[in-house]
Formats: structure tokens, sequence, C-alpha cells
């Protein structure tokens, strides 16, 4: 059953009439959800979560938080949780200071206010640090007061700005872990900004593909996974073998693409293309069989181009298609130990996992 | 300039080194010796001022404190001191607010303007404001007095409080809104913190710059409105006697004071300050 | 339509833009206006003026005019308002003072024309150069003062000519000014390198130390400092006691009252100046460059030139041209410890505004020492990148 507690509604921003920044943005999300927003920069993505925190004004449109229009209501007045990239903890208050500040504009008195600070501590694991001042703390610990701050006042949403950009890798890891799971002990609604497609695959309930101040598309991560709507999401998301070619042949549900070199291959039909058209083979490397071969109707030789290793996988660079960039993985099962650069090697794969989608200009 | 730059710390100084080590040395014991030899000079026991003295003795900073003159001067020093710091850092302070607050064209121009003062040589400012002093009456007053000094260190306390408005950290406003504070309540509560260093540090310059001041005092002050600097030059002048020796060791040790407090509090502002994080575009 | 924001902002910024223009614009405007004000006729000789006014200016004015002249002075006198108009005519031309009085003091004595009677007194009254002068002081504007503050003046027909040898003063001061200025920077700027650069290398405590050593001097008094080395530079001082007990000189030297003393006592009022400003600048310069420098196979001297001194530039030209906009205007130290051929133009500027009062041409040195100045501050701004009042962006 649907419950939505923020709907944006053809939401345009401009910053000087002449460049859109967001076009005619829907997006709805659940109560409880936990959405991210994902796309490169300049995608409109943080200003689309600017726009609702209310530190931007949309040029038209609408927001609505719990059905309560939101459009000219000042930024303060939001009751509305934010994680900043930088954290933005006050430099001249301790860390219980931080966490007391919105609680004291709530009017909630000291015995009250203590209990949640300490509650909240706790929550993120900072427990004894509250007479610290964030000058004294490292950028993990910044990172999860900044959390904390957000949460204390017992918001009904919090929005995240790339909070753990300036993490180091096992640290941000181990973050977003902690994150889901106070998402999942609070049931808060969080709307997350992320250029990070793994993290966002981690992390969300849905994610919203942001390119070009349009929404590409919005999915579960599987689904934007498995079945990319267009070639922009297919290459942002995860790695993408991407094959340019025409449509040689169709049915209902598969075709047959012809590349430049004359390499057919079998695909799944993700667009209505007609006979003729121009196409995108989009197929994940980890989807290509390496090794002898199988029933498979895709099956070609290409020639290893390059290994890199990767310790729990190897990436091959083969040529195939008139391409030398055609990458496929393999973790080094039956005696495929030998291959070499030069080395031509059998490669295959199921029509269902190629799919076919409309020609459009790669960024 | 040499290979130790690259080198690790640890090695023997070369010649190089040390020779740049006693340059510089020597020029900054230049800097500090005269000013240090005002201190035996004004606990001679003689009459003149000679190195190294006859003896010692307290009898000019007697003299200082028993002396009409000199008392007078001393205190209007500092009541025009005062004054000028009151006026000068409010105008200043809120000025600069303004300046970061506003979206408007020519707000460089109105900056250009503000910080005139500052770049226009000291006695131009003096005679212009000794012609319109007197034209209205305010010529050997010190609210006259109050007013040129005003003018003239309002620019620091205005540039000084806009820098450091300019280094603020704009996410920290909008947390402070997010966290349902009012633009007054942020302002109070996160602002207002934020700059009183620098605020501090424009009030210690405009009054260490009206206590200073002698050019302006020069013109306008008749007698009675006598500041420290200016019966100081006046004595120089006229009869040099050690009693202004005295003078100038209270009014370095004034200033080394101040000089402590500024940095005292841009120690203390210092250690708040966040490490500068990462930033991802 | 303003927005509320904007409307706050200006609220905030009105008390402090009113004070300044109030106590400084207009005090300034009013200033360069009594460079080129002729007031003093017009006030105190206003028949007189009209009737110049009328007259054409060919041959000599009519009796009346002589007769106005002499009666005006007069009753001036008795009221002891003539000085400023022959203060006025006398800064025109020398001698024009005693003309008048030695005038006004026979005219009693005629019988017939005054204007008869004043020319075979003297016979400079019938010079048609002398009454097109007084015509041209009838106001209300003159060139006079910015004339003679470049050394030049209206010669007898008009034109402008260069001024008598012993009146050509200014433009000697100016460039005196500006000599002294730039030696004084030159030193500043090449002492305060060493000291910068060492102060940005030291570890921080030695830095620290050295920074207050530069810090105390800057916010001590220009007063005291100069007092001090006032003191030092003596006869009896204690210099020369140091050199004389050690046998390096036979007597006492004479260093007060030298240009020496003013060059010494400048560069040591306005080297904080010059090494703060390069310090900041040097600090920010990060070591990497000179380590990349070193991997690429320049050796010391040439990366020093090559990479590190121009990255210093921005600080030594933004310290080198503080020393000079200050030094330009200073007053009190030269007029302290230096002697009369080591004044300044700020020293004239004050000389002729306390001492012997021409507010004219004091207003119009201020304006030309303004307006060079300004000129100077210009170039910073375009040419100095990072060159901003205090470094505040807008």
């Amino acid at each position: 059953m649907s419950d939505p507690i923020v709907v944006f509604d053809q939401i345009t921003k401009s910053y000087d009439g002449i460049n859109t920044v967001v076009h005619g943005l829907d997006l709805t999300i659940e109560r409880g959800e936990f959405v991210t927003l994902l796309g490169p920069s300049g995608s409109g993505k943080t200003t689309s979560l600017m726009m609702l925190a209310g530190f931007e004004e949309p040029t038209s449109g609408t927001i609505t938080l719990d059905g309560r229009l939101l459009n000219h209501v000042p930024a303060h007045q939001r009751g509305i949780g934010v994680v900043f990239q930088n954290y933005a903890l006050f430099p001249h208050m301790s860390v219980a200071g931080n966490l007391s500040f919105p609680l004291e504009m709530q009017g909630i008195g000291r015995a009250e206010r203590d209990q949640r600070i300490t509650a909240a501590l706790d929550m993120v694991k900072l427990g004894p640090l509250g007479e610290r001042r964030p000058s004294e703390l490292s950028g993990g610990q910044q990172q999860r007061v900044a959390l904390a701050r957000a949460l204390v006042f017992q918001p009904k949403l919090v929005l995240m700005d790339e909070p753990l950009g300036a993490l180091d890798k096992q640290l941000r890891e181990h973050m977003q872990i902690e994150i889901k799971h106070i998402h999942e002990q609070l049931g808060v609604t969080v709307v997350y900004v992320t250029h990070d497609q793994s993290e966002a695959l981690t992390m969300s309930d849905r994610v919203a593909v942001f390119n070009q101040g349009r929404i590409q598309q919005l999915a579960s991560p599987a689904t934007l996974y498995e079945e990319p709507a267009n070639a922009f999401v297919a290459s942002f998301i995860g790695e993408n073998n991407r094959l340019v070619g025409t449509v040689a042949s169709r049915d209902a549900t598969y075709c047959r693409m012809m590349l430049e070199d004359g390499t057919q291959i079998e695909a799944r039909l993700a667009d209505d293309l007609a006979v003729g058209a121009k196409a995108v083979l989009s197929l994940r490397p980890e989807r290509v069989m390496v090794g002898a071969s199988g029933p498979e109707t895709n099956q070609f030789e290409a020639r290893i181009e390059e290994l890199i290793y990767f310790g729990d996988h190897t990436k091959l660079r083969l040529s195939l298609g008139g391409s030398s960039g055609f990458m496929a993985r393999t973790s080094f099962k039956d005696g495929l130990r030998d291959l070499q650069r030069g080395s031509l090697v059998m490669v295959s794969w199921s029509r269902d996992c190629g799919r076919a989608m409309a020609f459009s200009e790669q960024e | 300039m040499t290979a130790s730059t690259i080198l690790p710390a640890r090695q023997r100084p070369t010649t190089g080194r040390l020779i740049l080590y006693s340059v510089t040395s020597v020029l900054l014991v230049f800097l500090v010796a005269p000013i240090l030899v005002v201190f035996p000079l004004s606990l001679s026991s003689g009459e003149l001022l000679v190195l190294p003295t006859p003896g010692y003795s307290w009898r000019w900073y007697a003299d200082f404190f028993s002396s009409q003159r000199w008392l007078l001067a001393t205190y209007n020093s500092f009541v025009v001191g005062i004054l000028t710091t009151l006026i000068a850092t409010s105008l200043g302070t809120l000025g600069a607010i303004g300046l970061y607050l506003g979206r408007f064209r020519g707000k460089a121009f109105v900056l250009a303007l503000l910080s005139l003062p500052m770049v226009t040589p000291v006695i131009v400012t003096a005679i212009a404001l000794y012609f319109s002093l007197s034209a209205v009456g305010l010529g050997s007053t010190l609210t006259g007095l109050v007013l040129a000094h005003t003018v003239l260190s309002v620019p620091y306390v205005l540039l000084t409080v806009l820098a450091s408005l300019q280094s603020f950290d704009p996410n920290l406003l909008r947390a402070s809104a997010s966290l349902g504070a009012n633009p007054i309540q942020s302002f109070y509560r996160v602002v207002l913190p934020l700059i009183t260093p620098s605020v501090a540090t424009g009030a210690l310059f405009a009054f260490a710059t009206s206590f200073d001041e002698l050019i302006v005092a020069l013109f306008i002050a008749s007698p009675d409105q006598f500041t420290l600097p200016r019966q100081m030059y006046a004595g120089i002048r006229e009869f040099l006697s050690p009693t202004i020796a005295s003078a100038a060791v209270l009014v370095i040790l004034l200033s080394v004071l101040l000089l402590m407090i500024n940095e005292t509090i841009r120690n203390r502002a210092a250690r708040h300050t966040l490490p500068p994080t990462h930033r991802t575009p | 339509m303003m927005s509320r924001r904007n409307l706050l902002a200006v609220a905030l910024i009105a008390p402090l833009l009113l004070l300044v223009l109030v106590s400084f614009i207009v005090p300034l405007g009013a200033t360069l206006y009594r460079a080129v004000d002729d007031a003093e006729i017009p006030t105190i000789l206003p028949q007189t003026t009209a009737l110049l006014k009328q007259w054409d200016g060919k041959g000599l004015p009519s009796e009346q005019t002589y007769q106005s002249l002499i009666a005006e002075l007069r009753e001036a006198q008795e009221q002891q308002k003539a000085g400023p108009v022959l203060n006025r005519l006398n800064f025109e031309e020398t001698g024009l003072r005693s003309m008048l009085l030695q005038g006004l003091r026979a005219s009693s004595r005629f019988t017939g024309s005054t204007k008869e009677g004043l020319i075979a007194l003297n016979p400079r009254w019938a010079d048609p150069h002398f009454w097109g002068l007084v015509k041209r002081s009838t106001g209300p504007w003159t060139h006079l003062y910015f004339l003679r503050s470049v050394d030049l003046k209206l010669g007898p027909d008009g034109a402008v000519v260069p001024t008598a040898e012993e009146e050509a003063v200014f433009v000697k001061l100016f460039v005196r000014t500006f000599e002294i200025s730039l030696v004084v920077t030159l030193i500043c700027a090449v002492l305060a390198y060493p000291v910068a650069y060492t102060l940005s290398i030291l570890p921080q405590v030695w830095t620290n130390i050295g920074i207050m050593l530069v810090l105390i001097p800057f916010w001590t008094s220009i007063l005291v400092r100069t007092t001090a080395w006032f003191i030092i530079l003596q006869r009896e001082g204690p210099i020369n006691a140091l050199l004389v007990s050690l046998h390096l000189v036979d007597q006492p030297v004479t260093m007060i009252f030298t240009r020496f003393a003013v060059y010494l006592a400048m560069v040591h009022v306005l080297l904080p100046f010059a090494i703060l400003p390069l310090y900041s600048v040097m600090k920010g310069i990060k070591p990497d460059y000179m380590r990349a420098a070193a991997s690429l196979g320049a050796p010391g001297w040439r990366r020093f030139l090559r990479i590190y001194l121009p990255l210093t530039m921005p600080g030594v030209a933004a310290g080198a041209l503080m020393v000079f906009m200050l030094s330009v205007g200073f007053y009190i130290t030269p007029a302290l410890v230096g002697g009369s051929g080591d004044q300044m133009i700020s020293y004239f500027i004050a000389f002729f505004t306390n001492t012997s009062v021409n507010w004219g041409i004091a207003a119009a040195l201020a304006a030309l020492l303004m307006g060079m100045t300004g000129i100077l501050v210009a170039i910073a701004w375009l040419l100095v990148p990072g060159f901003r009042a205090g470094g505040v962006r807008v």
C-alpha cells in the first residue's frame, strides 16, 4: 500500500533562466524508504535535494511533505534533518552542544535533552565523546556526529548529501552498513545523494538515476542492474560492454544485431526497435563465459589483449566485434590459468544477458 | 636555497643556512632593540638622555604621574580611544555584515569607498578634517578628534570582520536552519560567536590606531585636548626630558598588552577551526 | 523592488556609509575645492571685484577702480581682515604685499586722482600685467595653487610658464619624496626577504618567537619608535657612546638630522609592513614545488630563481607597494630625525596649513599627493594578482 511522504511534482530549477538544472522532476518517496539520488556531477541530484531541504527555491513545480506544501516554507520550519558533505559541525560547540542545538530550538527541557543526546551518541557509538570539540575528532567521528545531530530531534525525513565522500574506502564501506542499520532501526525516511553507484546499490530500497536534470530510471537496485532502461543507466551502473550495431532481424522478444564488422549477436530487446534501426548492445562482463563453449547462441573466438588481476577475479580485455575494449570477467576455474596476452580464447553468453537498446549519443 | 630543503631535516645546517639565520637574527634584533633602549633610559637618574645612565631612579615615572599635563594627555587618549573603538567597532561590524548579506550592484564601489581612509595618506586626511572641523566649530574638541579617529580606524574593523565572514562556511548556516533555527537565532548562536574573534581584533586595532595617532591630533587638538602622542611630540620638540622616555615605555607596554590579547584571541579561535575536509566536486 | 535581505543589508551599511561620507568624503572634496577656490578678493573687496569684472582688461582700469581698491583695503585693514588678500596676491607674485601697503599708506596724502598718485608713487601701479593678475584673482576659481604646486605660473600674457628659480621648490620636493620612498622601499624589500623566508621555514616554536619580534614594533606607535631613534642617534646617544668606547671613531658622529637618520628610522618603522605579507605568501608555497624542480634536475640557485622567486613575487609586490604608499605620506619621522633638506611633501602640507598659512597651496599639494597615491593603488589593483584591500573579495 502506497504511503507517500514526499512528492516532487514537475519540479524545475534554473538559476539564470537559460540553463535548466532540473527538468520537470516527478518523484514520489514512500514513508520509511531509503531512496538514493544517483548521478554524475551536475546531473541535478544535489540541487533536487537542496530544494527539498529548503536551501534552494524551485523555479516551478511543487514539493509536498506529508501532504503539506513546502514551496514557500523556509528551511528552518521544515523539520527535515540534513547531513552535509563537509559535516558542517559547529566548531565553537562541543559534540553535545551540537546535538543539543536542535533540541533547544524545539524548546525541549534540559533533562530530556540530555537523555536524547546520550541516546543519539550511543546510536552512533560515540558515547564518551560528548565533551570533545569537533576539531578534536577524526573525519569518521565527525561524520557520525553529523549523523547523530540530524537524527536527534527525530525528524520524519533525513537528507544526506554525499556524506561519506571524504572518508577512506574501508571506513566508507563500514559507515554504509552503519547508516543502513540506523535506517532500519529508526524507520525514518532517508533521501541520499551520491555519485558512487556501488554505494547506491548496497544501501537503497530504490535508486533514482539522474542525468542532465532528468531521472533516467527509478527502480530497485536489482532492477537497475539487471534491466537498465537505457544506455546511460546501463553504463553508469555496474560495468558494461557497449556494442553499437543495427538490427538485422527481430521477433517479439529477441533480435539479431549486426555489428560494424559483420559480427552477429543475438540479444534481448529492451526497446521496441525496428529492423534496420541503430542500436546499442549492453552486456555485463560477468555474464560472459570464458573458456569451453556451451549451448549459448553467442559464441566467439576472441584474442586476449590484456589481463588484469583483481585477486578474487580477473578481467580480460578482448578483441571482439571490431573493438579491442570488450571486457569479460572470470574467476579462473578449470585450466584457464595458462591464459596470456595474445592467446585466443572462446567466449560466450546467452542471448538473455545482452540487452539491445535504442542508440543515443554517449555522454 | 640549498639541497637541505629537500633532504631530511636533521642535517647539519650548511653555511648558507648559517648566514641566513645570522642575517635574520640581526634584523630581528634591529627591529626590537630601539624599542628596548627606551626602557633603561626611562629609569635614568640623570637629566639627559644618554646611555649608559648615571644611575637608576623612578623619578621620571613619578614626574609623569604627578604632572597635570601628562595625566590630562593620558586621560584624553583613553577617552578618545575608547569612544573611537566603540563607534568604529559597531559601525564597522554592522557594515561588514551588511556587505556580506547584500547582493546589489555597486557593492564593490561601496567597499572601495569605505576603505578609502585606509589608502589615503594620513596628512591628507588630517588637513581635510582640520579644514572641515574648523568650519563647523569642532576644531579644538575631543568630539572632532573622536570623529577623525573613527574614520581612520573603521576600515580596519570593516575589512577584518568582512574577511572572516567571507571565510565562513555557508553550510554552517544551512545546518543551523535545518536544525530549526530561524535567521535571527542562527545569527546569534552560530555567526556571532564565530566572528567575535575578528571583531575583537578589529576593536583592538581601532584602539591602537586611535591611541597612537599623532598627525590628526597635531592639527585638531589644542593643549586641552592633547593626547599622549601629541604631548610627547611637544615634549620632543621643545624640551627633551626623560619623562618622555617614561611616557614612551608606558605606551610600549600598552601596545604589547594589546598585541598579547590579540594573539590569545586568535590562538583560541584557531583551536576551534575544523581541519579542512576534502571536498569532492 | 529590493528583497528583504538587501533592504536589511543596506540598513546595516547605511550608518557607516554616512559616517565616511560626512567625515571623510565631504571634507576631502572640500579640500579639493579649497585648492581652486578664490574667495579672498571677492569676499573682502566686493566692490573692486565688481568693477574689475566689468573692466575689459585692455589698458588700465578706471580711477574709480583704483579708489575702490584703496578704500576697501583700508576698511579691511581696520577690521584686521586685510591679511588674506595681501597674502593671496603676494603668493601670486612676491612684492605685491609691500607695494599695496605702501600705496595704502601714501594714499591718505593724495590730493588729486588716486590713480595718478599711485602711479607716481610706484610705476607698477600702471603695469597692465599687475591689473590682469588682480582681475584674475577675483575668482571664483583659480589655477594658481595647482600650477604652483608643480612650479608653474601664469605669465604676463596668460601663458603657463615655470616659476622663478627661488620659488620653484615643489617639483624638487615631490622628487625628493619619491626618491626617499623608493630607497626605503628597496631596502625594506631586500631586508624583508631573508627574514620572511627564515620565518617560513623554521619550526613552529622559533617562528612564533620571530613573528612576535616583528609584531611588537608593528603594534608600537610610530612616534615611540621614531622617538627612540631620535634618542639613539644623538651625539651623546648610545651608538656614539659605543663607537667612541670601541675606539672606532675619535669624535661622536653626527647622525641625527641627516638623510641617513631618515632612511634608518623609516626602514625600521616600515620593515614589518614588508615582512608580514611576504611571510604570509611564503608560508603558502608548498615545498613540493621545490622538490619537483629538484627532481627535474634544477640546481639550488636555479630552483630559487625560476620557481621560488616568481612564486613569492605577489608578496614582494604587496609589501613593497604598502611600504611605498606609506612612506610617500610620511611626516613625523623625517620631521623628527631629518634635517631641513630631508623633509618630504607632507611636511610642507603641514607647514602651509599651520605655520605659513596658505590653505590653497596646502590643499593643492595634498590633492596631488592623494592623486599619486591613487595611481599607485590603481596600478597595484591591476597588476598585482591577489592585491585587494586586505585580501577581501567582493
